[in-house]
């Protein structure tokens, strides 16, 4: 590692001042900082920012905390409107970013500070403990298949199960494992020891400390995406969780897709029965300003008449019901999709919240008012999919205390003018893309990621072009 | 003489190996012809990986190689850098996809899946046999842009490129930049002005050096491709000197035309030579060569000339007799930011629009509410010119209708009609907004507090159902309608009705494109390449979209497209060449009869007839070896580099061969 330098900034929320090491980035480094930028989130917005900066001949560090990039988007089954394989669009990209002589990623990292002006950041970032070695480790996979602890993968929403030393699917890039302290049996109960035997190269190393070193890039680009909303626990009328087969959309993509936890079969949670029945409900969460998010989530109008869709084709007798307030199909292709799916598929649309959820017998029993009709309306459902709001990335309040930039009250982070900077913060030399600004589709995010990115070339090449001037 | 051949066999983990016997696969790899060496590794793709590769090429003197592995989409790139690296022709190496098309799809069958891999393996090596080795194309690259389209999106565009240091042209069909967006009074949903915001980049760009205007001009003629498009624009005259022109005004008062103003949607009246919008960018007038007297008189015999403008300029700044010129910009990439035109109200009589004066579309609404604007920004009634205190607001006017219109939403009429119609509360404090909806789509950030704001604080009256007609009664105009939330038939009486029309791409799109060579989809909108992955691209490469053009949004999903395309370009930009696949078409000269089948085919444009050998060329810059010309070709005279019938012929041999064993 190279010289030692202080620098202060936020860990975990606690102001920290901490000696990163500056250096032992030699490509990187190689290049001036003026030719350096640091994309913050591996999602589909991230990856694109980064491949677009790389090919534009910048050293780019992709920083994630997960252990691969990839975001949201590889949860994803199939997307709307072509029923593209997310997986099939998206890991030759990730794979990409992966190989890219310019992009250099940091998985399972996390900014903690920044220093610096715009032109010359410096970055304080907080390497976390993965108990492997990653560089010596060689992604061969053998400490997974041999791990004796199972349990809930954080990937795959609850819907399946991984090992205690896991990646996030098998297509993770960098293809390097981690290991959950919480749940490795050496790790809490000091006996296994499984991996560390199996490992023909001696990667694991139970002894790990958390690293932290620092990162001097002209421009950052802030792509941190969304979560979902905490339904569980702030939807006590839906179940609160407590019912089995009641889940939200992003579980729902788990189950059909091909890779995931039932490779696609279209099964209900609770007993592995094929639901006949299925109901989705719209707007939980989204447009409540009384209780909960006063916004519109924007994409869950197409991906619930996708998982509609989806369903359908594989069920071919099931009947589907989708509670909605407004249907708001407004991207290209979009409307035709709705209709497609309302007259091909037959799904029935009902204009009216879902007051309330509960289980009778194996059913979960879906009370509501249509709207249109005024009346009451009871539904004994197999399976209930929620598609629940999308709020900001934990933590996005962090980021933006440490970045200097602003997040309003729901969190998302502001530009500098919604209609003509879309992508530009309050601060020069930091631009924000993607979810994290405001949720939009995987086609608003990506072209946001490219304009970012613009945003950030103009930037670091006008700075350029005044030093020059200057001398 | 033979090529010495490797293969390397990847497990994938147990991606592979758990339905494929790698080993035995490894087995019957080296009993095929040819192969020297053949081996396993649980991941091929990783370091060590590929340090096998590397160490086998250079100790077997290795002159092919097969990887089986996944889906080239992931990894030849990979393989084939690491063969190049160590001195094998990056093209002599080619993946056998064993994964996608085998271990996947026969999880519960290892022997066929294993001799099925090894199928696929034996006809991949064929394949490689022949395989020349090949050397990247390089073209040339014109460090330039041509900005097709000045509304925001080809302004947002153009300064990033400018402000990169690139030279832009920017060509606008109308005498001043700015587009639809200079015709807008407020945004949503933060009630920003928006002629302050545009005129601060209008004044950007013409402060710029790098960024040249080509204003009242069209693309006449496109030729070339990526890297080294030549753009011949057809500019109209400009009959009004602007080093002259002193802007007076005494021009505008004499000319004796008055024509319905298109740039305040017919709401006043203009002359043939007139000041097309009140910005200061546009204070030269322009002439209008259709409505002017001067040319039509010149039709027709020993009519009189007018020279009214001409002969009053104090500067003697009009010369009518002005031609239209051609020029040449020589560009790299070109982006397409054409806009939209509003669906013509003509298209529903059921609305009374073109007939009911009292009935407009949402842009002449727009022109009511700016204060630079015909009324000074009063909205009042274009028939009277009272205040209108019942106003209908109708969305979804030829949008969403499949049968009859078109069948997308227009996607900004929700917001912008929120807007006008809070807009219009703020100014008439005793008036009613009614608006007619279907679905209110607020999807946004801000979105939907915007419109729930509008209902309360200026309690818009949102009615959920489609109008059926609207007739004149009297003074004012009957709306009929149902609320599909109580299932009752409406009518109300209004003063003013609003149409929000639907989006459709700029009159014309469909033929520039053509030009352009950019696909187009089935409402003419410009086509992106892939919607998730490439929106901003379009077919033809070095050719990017932004905007309106591409399907109906708003300024902010605009400005992003914009500069998406900015940094697209950007980055092409930043290379001194651009570097070509080599695996594209080749004709073989003594069999083309120059029939020219390909050239109609090709959908890139890349088969050029050459009218010396009377022998279709292939472009290798813009050819992308999709294989249409070789499909289309009669005297199959067409070849695809590295995937001849010959070779394909070979591998479906080693395919069926082996099935007919299984």
């Amino acid at each position: 590692m190279g010289e030692l330098v202080e620098l202060t900034g936020l860990k975990d929320g606690q102001p920290v001042t901490c000696a990163c090491a500056l250096g032992n980035l030699t490509e990187f480094e190689s290049v001036p900082v003026d030719r350096r930028v640091m994309v913050i989130g591996g999602g589909i917005t991230g990856i694109t920012a980064a491949i677009d900066l790389g090919n534009a001949g910048y050293q780019v560090m992709l920083v994630d905390r997960l252990p691969s990039v990839g975001g949201r988007m590889l949860q994803l089954s199939e997307t709307f409107p072509t029923l593209d394989c997310a997986q099939c669009t998206l890991t030759p990209r990730t794979v990409e970013s992966g190989q890219h002589p310019k992009v250099t990623l940091k998985t399972s990292c996390e900014v903690i500070g920044l220093e610096g002006e715009p032109g010359d950041f410096t970055v304080s970032l907080r390497q976390k403990v993965t108990y492997v070695d990653w560089n010596k480790c060689t992604g061969c996979g053998t400490c997974i298949q041999k791990c004796p602890s199972k349990g809930i993968a954080l990937f795959e929403r609850d819907a399946g199960r991984m090992t205690a030393i896991y990646t996030l699917s098998p297509q993770a890039v960098p293809n390097k494992p981690q290991i959950d302290p919480d749940r490795c049996r050496y790790l809490t109960k000091g006996k296994c020891g499984v991996c560390a035997k199996s490992c023909p190269v001696g990667a694991i190393d139970y002894k790990q400390q958390e690293s932290f070193f620092a990162a001097r890039v002209g421009a950052i680009i802030v792509a941190t995406g969304f979560d979902i909303y905490d339904w569980k626990n702030k939807m006590p009328e839906y179940g609160g969780g407590k019912i089995p087969d009641v889940i939200d959309g992003l579980t729902m993509e788990r189950y059909l897709s091909a890779s995931g936890p039932t490779a696609g079969a279209m099964v209900r949670p609770s007993d592995g029965k094929e639901p006949k029945e299925i109901v989705f409900i719209q707007c939980v969460g989204s447009r409540n300003p009384e209780f909960h998010k006063a916004y519109c989530s924007r994409v869950c109008c197409m991906y619930t008449a996708k998982h509609a869709r989806l369903y359908k084709h594989k069920v071919h007798d099931g009947q589907v019901y989708v509670f909605y307030i407004d249907i708001r199909s407004t991207g290209k292709g979009y409307e035709q999709f709705i209709q497609q799916s309302v007259s091909e598929e037959e799904i029935i649309y009902i204009r009216g919240r879902a007051a309330r959820l509960y289980r009778e017998g194996d059913k979960v029993m879906v009370q509501g008012a249509d709207t249109l009709t005024g009346k009451k309306i009871e539904i004994a459902a197999d399976m209930v999919v929620l598609a629940a709001a999308m709020v900001p990335n934990a933590g996005a309040q962090e980021l933006a205390d440490i970045l200097g930039i602003e997040c309003n009250a729901d969190g998302f982070f502001i530009e500098d003018n919604y209609k003509l900077s879309p992508v530009e913060t309050g601060r020069q030399g930091i631009y924000i893309a993607g979810c994290c600004q405001g949720i939009k589709d995987i086609a608003d995010s990506s072209a946001q990621g490219s304009a970012a990115a613009s945003k950030a070339l103009v930037f670091l090449s006008t700075l350029r072009r005044q030093n020059q001037e200057a001398v | 003489m033979e090529k010495k051949l490797g293969v390397f066999i990847c497990w994938c983990g147990s991606n592979i190996a758990s339905s494929v016997d790698v080993d035995k696969a490894v087995a019957e790899a080296k009993k095929l012809d040819g192969v020297v060496h053949a081996e396993n590794y649980m991941y091929m793709c990783s370091d060590p990986g590929q340090q096998k590769v590397k160490d086998t090429i250079s100790e077997k003197g290795l002159d092919g190689v097969v990887v089986a592995c996944c889906s080239p989409r992931m990894h030849e790139n990979t393989f084939r850098k690491a063969a190049g690296s160590v001195g094998l022709n990056s093209y002599l190496l080619e993946i056998a996809n064993i994964r996608e098309q085998c271990s996947w799809v026969h999880q519960n069958n290892k022997p066929l899946a294993t001799a099925k891999a090894v199928s696929i393996i034996e006809g991949t090596l064929d394949k490689v046999k022949e395989n020349l080795p090949l050397e990247t194309i390089t073209i040339d690259l014109t460090k330039r842009v041509c900005v097709v389209g000045g509304g925001i999106a080809g302004i947002m565009s153009a300064l990033d490129l400018a402000n990169a240091g690139y030279e832009v042209a920017i060509i606008e069909k109308e005498p001043a930049i700015g587009g639809h967006m200079a015709q807008i009074s407020q945004t949503f949903p933060f009630f920003q002005n928006v002629p302050q915001l545009l005129q601060k980049k209008i004044e950007e760009v013409n402060a710029n050096p790098r960024i040249k205007l080509y204003l009242n001009s069209e693309v006449d003629v496109l030729e070339g491709y990526v890297g080294n498009f030549n753009v011949t624009i057809r500019t109209q005259p400009a009959f009004v000197d602007p080093a002259k022109c002193t802007a007076c005004g005494k021009c505008l008062e004499v000319c004796p035309v008055s024509v319905a103003d298109e740039f305040n949607r017919g709401l006043s009246r203009r002359g043939a030579i007139f000041r097309y919008n009140q910005t200061e960018a546009a204070r030269i007038p322009v002439l209008m060569q259709s409505d002017c007297l001067y040319f039509s008189a010149a039709e027709v015999a020993d009519a009189t000339s007018c020279r009214a403008c001409a002969d009053i300029c104090p500067e003697q700044a009009i010369d009518l007799d002005s031609i239209r010129t051609l020029n040449d910009e020589f560009v790299g990439a070109i982006v397409m930011a054409t806009g939209y035109d509003l669906y013509s109200p003509l298209k529903m009589p059921e609305y009374g629009a073109g007939q009911l004066p009292d009935v407009i579309d949402a842009l002449a609404f727009e022109r009511l509410l700016d204060p630079s604007g015909p009324t000074g920004g009063q909205v009042v009634r274009p028939s009277d010119g009272r205040v209108p205190k019942h106003v209908v607001f109708i969305q979804c006017v030829g949008s969403r209708d499949p049968e009859r219109h078109k069948a997308y939403c227009s996607r900004a009429c929700c917001m912008y009609t929120a807007k006008q119609a809070r807009l219009y509360r703020q100014q008439v404090k005793d008036g009613t907004a009614y608006i007619s909806y279907m679905d209110i789509r607020s999807d946004s950030r801000g979105f939907e507090e915007f419109v729930q704001q509008g209902m309360e604080q200026e309690n818009l009256v949102y009615i959920r159902g489609r109008v059926a007609k609207v007739i004149a009664e009297g003074d004012y105009l009957r709306v009929f309608t149902a609320d599909t939330l109580s299932s009752r038939q409406m009518e109300i009486e209004a003063d003013l009705v609003v149409l929000a029309m639907a989006m459709e791409p700029k009159a014309g799109t469909r033929e520039l494109a053509k030009k352009m060579n950019v696909t187009i989809d089935g409402d003419a909108f410009l086509s992106e390449t892939h919607i998730k992955l490439y929106p901003v691209e379009s077919s033809t490469k070095g050719v990017y979209l932004a905007g309106c053009g591409q399907s109906p949004k708003d300024i902010t999903d605009t400005v992003s497209q914009a500069l998406a395309t900015a940094g697209k370009i950007q980055l092409m930009f930043s290379n001194e060449t651009l570097i070509a696949d080599p695996l594209i078409a080749e004709v073989k000269s003594d069999v083309c009869s120059g029939c020219g089948i390909c050239i109609e085919i090709c959908p890139y444009g890349a088969r050029l007839m050459n009218n010396f050998t009377r022998i279709s060329d292939v472009n290798q810059a813009v050819c992308q070896g999709c294989g249409a010309c070789i499909a289309a070709c009669p005297n199959k005279a067409c070849e695809l580099i590295n995937s001849t019938s010959r070779q394909f012929i070979r591998m479906i041999g080693d395919f069926a061969g082996k099935a007919e064993a299984v």
